[in-house]
């Protein structure tokens, strides 16, 4: 059983008279482990299939089955709980609390968990050790520079221990050799601790880091690359 | 589960600025608040004197309840006491007490003049008036005068005047302290007592106004009453002490409404004032708010967040206003044509007066707090 099962999966949106389909009838399959790339062109629904599966938007109809749990169906607070337990989200701009350190930041999610103080502490150190910023940890979010926002960024997707971590343009706003970190970063993060990964973006470097490439465009996806067994891919509607 | 505390202590340093001033006018607000509050606790204690069921004020008719315009013979004590078998009688000495009352200007040792309440009085009143107890001083002899605790206050005068061997003048004569009475904070500790002869000379009257008289029990007032409807030709009426304060109490009502609404105005003004600033602070923080939802936390833990940054704004400016009442406000007179009182900032003012300030802090958070999850966080992940 796949750890993400997107099924039939539509969504529109009504913008006065016209409505926009950014989603026509999608199915995809995401395998624990897998580091996913999806690219596209702007404006194709690239986010919005990514806040679909990450539950912080429903679809106008399908099925969304994560981790055997079928999120279309949830509640709104429950669906919160759910993201709290299974999922990680790597913003383009980090989205840092401004107000909060970067061990705070990072140790956020952790606080929606039932785990003790010292499995916390643990958590957050080796979050903030997985993307090299231990010497850090009492910084604000303002001290950082934008690289190492984003690595904090990173550090509080995981930290959580998420079914599954999506990144939109995570490099989106890192001048390109920052963004080389991240992407070596993230490639390590999948190979050494299995994180499974759904990454939009458009840079075709980045891309290629993706042992699977997907593009989406005119509400279709199209399997690009593989670096394993092309698991069922389908657009649907034809 | 909740945000953590400092996530709202934090946010409120955010823009320091902001804060600070909307702290000093919610202090300013919660201090208005207190003084209200002060003003009503101040009142209510001076009407929360019941009076004395057993004594009834005898006077005239035609008064219609002023005491201070009323006139009776002179004689008619002695015929009270000899008519009403149940007039309380101890040691041979009946507790009948004939005063004369007027309101009129007195002049205090530094040249300024207030209006004072002035009533001349025998040995007997303080048997009657059991309440009134010398404080210092001694009994007023020959033009000498006995002051009451906040008749001071009822003079405008601050506190320091009126001291034992102070000269006073009304009424054309001058009149020495003698000392101070206290009467549980009853309307009596804003008068000033002399010798009823004295009083009567420098008046030049030889009636009174009324007769205080103790009966052995509550129920015996009624014939103090019946005896005033017999003697049609007295023309006089009667008024138990505790009838004339439930009375008063009435009076007051519509100023204790008034006050109330005063404070709930004001502290009206005080959730504006937290609105104006939390709308601003939520209103910036639009993709913060989306991203601690894409995290997982619940929008009423948002809510509470924000509502713990008014709480905590709306109890420190609670905390300052509290402790400025307690040393400024506490204690400040009040003047009244009949009477006189002190603000009380005492425990329940300092209660009520937190309790109005913390809710101004809710108040002003909730509708922000609410406004802060219109946007979806989809949407909001979005914002500038
Ligand atoms: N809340 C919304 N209301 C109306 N239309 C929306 C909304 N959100 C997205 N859209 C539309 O849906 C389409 C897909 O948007 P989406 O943000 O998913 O694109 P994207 O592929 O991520 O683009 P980009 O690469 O520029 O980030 C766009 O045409 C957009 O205008
Ligand atoms: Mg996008």
């Amino acid at each position: 059983m796949a750890l993400v099962e997107i099924r039939n999966i539509t969504k529109s949106f009504r913008k006065g008279e016209e409505t926009i389909i950014p989603l026509d009838n999608v199915s995809l399959d995401i395998h624990e482990g897998e580091f996913v790339s999806l690219m596209g062109p702007s404006g194709t629904g690239k986010s919005t299939l990514l806040n679909l599966v990450s539950g912080i938007d429903r679809p106008t109809s399908g099925q969304l089955v994560v981790g055997g749990v079928e999120i279309t169906g949830l509640s709104r607070s429950k669906l919160a709980d759910w993201r709290a337990a299974n999922l990680g989200y790597i913003f383009q701009t980090h989205n840092l609390i401004p107000v909060l350190t970067a061990y705070e930041n990072v140790e956020l999610p952790t606080l929606l968990l039932k785990i003790s103080a010292a499995e916390r502490r643990q958590r957050v150190r080796v979050a903030l050790e997985a993307v090299g910023l231990t010497d850090r940890a009492h910084h604000y979010p303002r001290q950082l520079s934008g690289g190492q926002e984003q690595r904090v960024g990173i550090a509080r997707a995981i930290v959580a221990h998420p079914k599954i971590v999506v990144a939109d343009e995570p490099t989106g706003s890192l001048d390109s050799e920052t963004s080389e970190q991240i992407q070596i970063l993230l490639e390590r993060l999948n190979r050494e601790l299995g994180i499974t990964l759904l990454m939009v973006t458009h840079d075709s470097e980045l891309s290629r880091m993706a042992r699977r490439q997907l593009h989406l465009d005119r509400g279709k996806i199209k399997e690009l690359a593989s670096e394993n067994q092309p698991v069922s891919v389908s657009a649907g509607g034809a | 589960m909740l945000l953590p505390w400092e996530y709202g202590v934090r946010n409120l340093m955010r823009r320091p600025l902001r804060t600070l001033m909307t702290l000093f006018a919610l202090t300013t607000v919660i201090t208005l608040v207190f003084v209200v509050v002060g003003f009503l606790r101040g009142m209510e204690r001076s009407l929360s004197i019941s009076g004395d069921e057993q004594v009834a004020w005898v006077f005239s008719m035609l008064a219609e309840e002023n005491i201070e315009t009323s006139a009776i013979e002179a004689s008619i004590p002695s015929l009270l006491t000899s008519s009403i078998g149940s007039t309380f009688n101890r040691f041979d000495v009946d507790y009948v007490s004939p005063e004369l009352f007027l309101g009129t200007r007195v002049t205090l040792p530094n040249q300024k003049s207030g209006f004072g309440l002035v009533r001349g009085v025998t040995v007997t009143a303080p048997l009657v008036h059991r309440k009134v107890q010398l404080v210092s001083g001694s009994w007023p002899q020959k033009n000498e005068i006995l002051v009451g605790r906040l008749a001071g206050t009822k003079l405008g005068s601050h506190d320091g005047l009126l001291k034992v061997g102070d000269v006073i003048e009304f009424e054309g004569a001058s009149w020495t302290v003698s000392g101070h009475f206290q009467a549980d904070g009853s309307l009596y500790e804003a008068e000033l007592w002399c010798r009823l002869e004295d009083f009567q000379m420098a008046t030049k009257r030889q009636d009174i106004s009324l007769v205080a008289l103790q009966v052995k029990t509550p129920s015996a007032m009624s014939e103090v009453q019946l005896f005033c409807k017999e003697r049609i030709d007295l023309e006089l009426t009667s008024i138990s002490e505790s009838e004339y304060y439930a009375e008063l109490r009435e009076f007051f009502q519509p100023l204790r409404t008034l006050a109330w609404v005063v404070v709930w105005l004001v502290a009206a003004a005080g959730v504006f004032t937290g609105l104006n600033m939390m709308y601003g602070a939520v209103a910036g923080r639009g993709r913060e708010i989306a991203t601690l939802q894409a995290i997982g936390y619940r929008r009423r833990a948002i809510v509470i967040s924000v509502l713990q940054e008014g709480l905590l704004l709306a109890a420190a400016a609670s905390l300052v206003a509290g402790v400025l009442a307690l040393v400024l406000i506490d204690g400040w007179a009040v003047r009244f044509t009949m009477s006189a009182f002190r603000l009380r900032i005492d425990g329940e003012a300092i209660v009520v007066g937190c309790l109005i300030g913390l809710l101004v802090g809710v108040l002003g958070a909730v509708p922000p707090a609410l406004r802060s999850l219109r946007v979806d966080v989809a949407t909001g992940l979005k914002a500038i």
